[in-house]
């Protein structure tokens, strides 16, 4: 049967229109007909790999060398924030930023030689010589400068680096002390500069010449409410700690993990969705424990970079030792398997 | 019968772990295969599909693991969750790089994150029957999607003819990395699919799905990618180009992507049948990238 010439044309006439309302729907955008998921999720990373260029190398003091680091785009940071350095061992170490946080070709770090350390300083004293192309990671903040009626900085030595941006960003005006303590005068990074900052602000404290610190005399007088950011060494921190008045709030930076038989200590673990409670030892991980009452758990890489055994946290306070999450993911969450608690105590939503 | 059912080569299995790797950008150029951007872009889509996709397998194989009751493919299933989470984070570096070389692929990318996130998503279900379902024709469809995965893999794990052409190196290390992954892990969703399901009616119907959607959302890709290149005046591309490119060995050749559509059909068929493992392992022996990550883990 042969169509009637009408029906023909009707039929493409018709066709031709559609093709025409498509071709101009698809010009107006070219990736229509699927929907965007708003706000989008790729096209995020947490965190690049930055290849930087060590530029200066200095010595600023005894032991202690400056790096300058230089990049392109660098993202900007806040004070209190550090770097991850993967050094040419292929360990990786964090090191305070002490430069200019709007600066976005450059970075600043400083270390100290720790002989009997872990050797991450001894390869950035003797490897990172200028010339070195070297990866980073970061900035990362966990230490961050939060608004207060007062501040009482307490640095030992190298512990200045941190607290050193935040002296330059606080605004006139605000009331502030800082306590700064080391082995002896010339071991003491920024001196220079610290007394310019602070004028009768500041305590020099060196330990040769003055022993050492009255941190009970610093603490007195000190209104409620007052940030203490402690940066030092595990003697200091712990001094720092236990002199600290009541109605102050401690932030505290470490150089090293938590003491402990590997920096861990035992603490309470409830996980509350399912109404249990566990005890995760000194040398274990809160993974191992989760798994021994939650057989199907999620996880994978056990090392603290996959990101699948995230879990969210309700309550304490976390001590952060993954190298995937970012700032405000660590408000609310943790990764479970190299992850532990701060405190004697963590609670998760599972 | 014995021929009907999968037959896993026993020799090609691997205990499977994630390597902590990461690549950086600064040094690679918009058009990493020099002077032959439709090869490039062509390549580049998986910067597009795979951070959202591999996302997503993730996001699926976490609710699968309580169905598993064999301790050696739980071990697997878990090494593949973190392997991926690594591919995903990988690719989805090389994004802001190229938006920074003006080539922005948002649009596209927040498309794709729908597809995954919502499309294919956790759907409201009611638990029981429906929910079961639409996991188990997920677990299906990764499971066909890693045919394709470990064909690519071994594809450009030989593709020597990218390395003659001056490719990028660390692009070339990115995707061989990746690649050899694949390769080493290709027998886990399959083995998953048939450990919780294993029909050969899903097999056949998941399999369509996913091919459909692999050479839409591709095609979609190049031509985005084509029409968006800043350097590009004439953004044409046409079937005739990929097919070319096939035959010079910068591309996977059409012929070879035609002949693995009846493999993975066949009753009888397991990944392991197909690739080369050792390959695969020889080439992260000498990978920088998992190199780096292996003195990181070291450390």
């Amino acid at each position: 049967m042969i169509p009637k010439p009408r029906t023909v044309a009707l039929v493409a006439g018709a066709a031709l229109l559609t093709r025409r309302a498509l071709r101009r729907r698809v010009r107006r955008s070219p990736l229509w007909p699927l929907p965007a998921l708003d706000p989008p999720i790729s096209g995020r990373p947490r965190s690049r790999a930055l290849k930087l260029l060590v530029t200066a190398h200095e010595t600023i003091a005894d032991g202690v060398v400056r790096l300058r680091l230089e990049g392109t785009g660098l993202p900007r940071w806040e004070p209190g924030a550090h770097l991850d350095l993967v050094l040419p061992s292929g360990l990786v170490r964090q090191y305070s930023l002490c430069g200019d946080p709007e600066d976005t070709s450059a970075y600043t770090i400083a270390t100290r030689l720790v002989a009997d350390g872990r050797g991450g300083s001894r390869e950035v004293h003797e490897r990172l010589a200028e010339g070195t192309e070297l990866e980073v990671r970061g900035p990362r903040n966990r230490f961050p400068l939060v608004d207060a009626p007062a501040y009482v900085f307490v640095a030992g030595g190298i512990g200045i680096t941190p607290v050193l941006p935040m002296l330059r960003a606080l605004p006139d005006g605000t009331e502030w002390r800082l306590l700064y303590g080391g082995r002896t005068r010339a071991s003491m990074p920024f001196l220079d500069e610290v007394r310019a900052l602070a004028g009768d602000r500041l305590t020099l404290v060196a330990e040769d010449e003055d022993g050492r610190p009255d941190l009970a005399g610093l603490f007195a007088g000190t209104a409620p409410g007052t940030a203490v950011y402690c940066c030092g060494p595990e003697g200091l921190t712990a001094a720092v700690e236990k002199a600290l008045p009541g109605d102050a709030r401690l932030h505290l930076e470490r150089f090293a993990p938590r003491a402990g038989a590997d920096g861990s200590a035992e603490f309470e673990l409830e996980l509350r969705r399912s109404g249990r409670t566990l005890t995760v030892p000194a040398g274990s991980t809160a993974l191992a424990a989760v798994r021994g009452a939650l057989p199907d758990t999620a996880y994978s890489c056990e090392q603290g970079f996959c990101g699948t055994c995230r879990q969210r946290v309700l309550e304490g306070e976390v001590d952060h030792r993954d190298e995937l999450l970012t700032d405000a993911e660590r408000r609310d969450s943790m990764l479970i398997c190299v992850s532990r608690a701060r405190g004697d105590r963590l609670v998760l939503d599972m | 019968m014995s021929n009907t059912q999968p037959r896993p080569v026993e020799s090609e299995r691997i205990a499977l772990k994630a390597r902590n790797v990461s690549f950086s950008w600064e040094d690679t150029p918009l058009h990493w295969v020099p002077g032959d951007p439709f090869t490039t872009h062509t390549i580049n889509v998986l910067h597009l599909l795979l951070p959202a996709g591999e996302r997503w397998f993730v996001h699926v194989y976490k609710q699968v693991l309580p169905l598993i009751r064999d301790d050696r493919l739980r071990a697997d299933v878990v090494g593949f969750i973190g392997q991926e989470a690594m591919h995903s984070q990988a690719h989805d570096e090389v994004l802001p790089h190229l938006r920074d070389q003006g080539l922005d692929p948002t649009p596209y990318t927040a498309q794709v994150d729908w597809f995954f996130e919502k499309l294919l998503g956790d759907r409201t279900l009611p638990p029981g029957r429906a929910r079961r379902w639409w996991l188990l024709e997920r677990v299906a469809l990764i499971a066909a999607i890693e045919h394709y995965t470990a064909f690519l893999g071994d594809w450009v794990l030989g593709a020597s003819e990218l390395d003659r052409r001056g490719a990028d190196p660390t692009m070339l290390d990115l995707l061989r990395w990746h690649g050899a992954e694949e390769v080493e892990h290709r027998s886990v969703a399959f083995d998953l699919f048939q450990h919780v399901d294993g029909g050969y009616r899903r097999r056949v119907r998941t399999w369509a799905t996913a091919f459909s959607a692999l050479v839409f959302l591709w095609q979609r890709g190049i031509r985005f990618f084509l029409e968006n290149d800043p350097t590009l005046t004439d953004p044409k591309a046409s079937f005739k180009d990929f097919y070319l490119r096939g035959r010079q060995g910068t591309l996977p050749a059409t012929g070879d992507m035609l002949r693995s559509i009846p493999r993975y059909l066949g009753r009888g068929y397991h990944p392991s049948q197909d690739c080369s493992t050792a390959q695969a392992v020889a080439y992260l022996a000498g990978s920088p990238a998992a190199l780096a990550a292996q003195k990181r883990e070291a450390a």
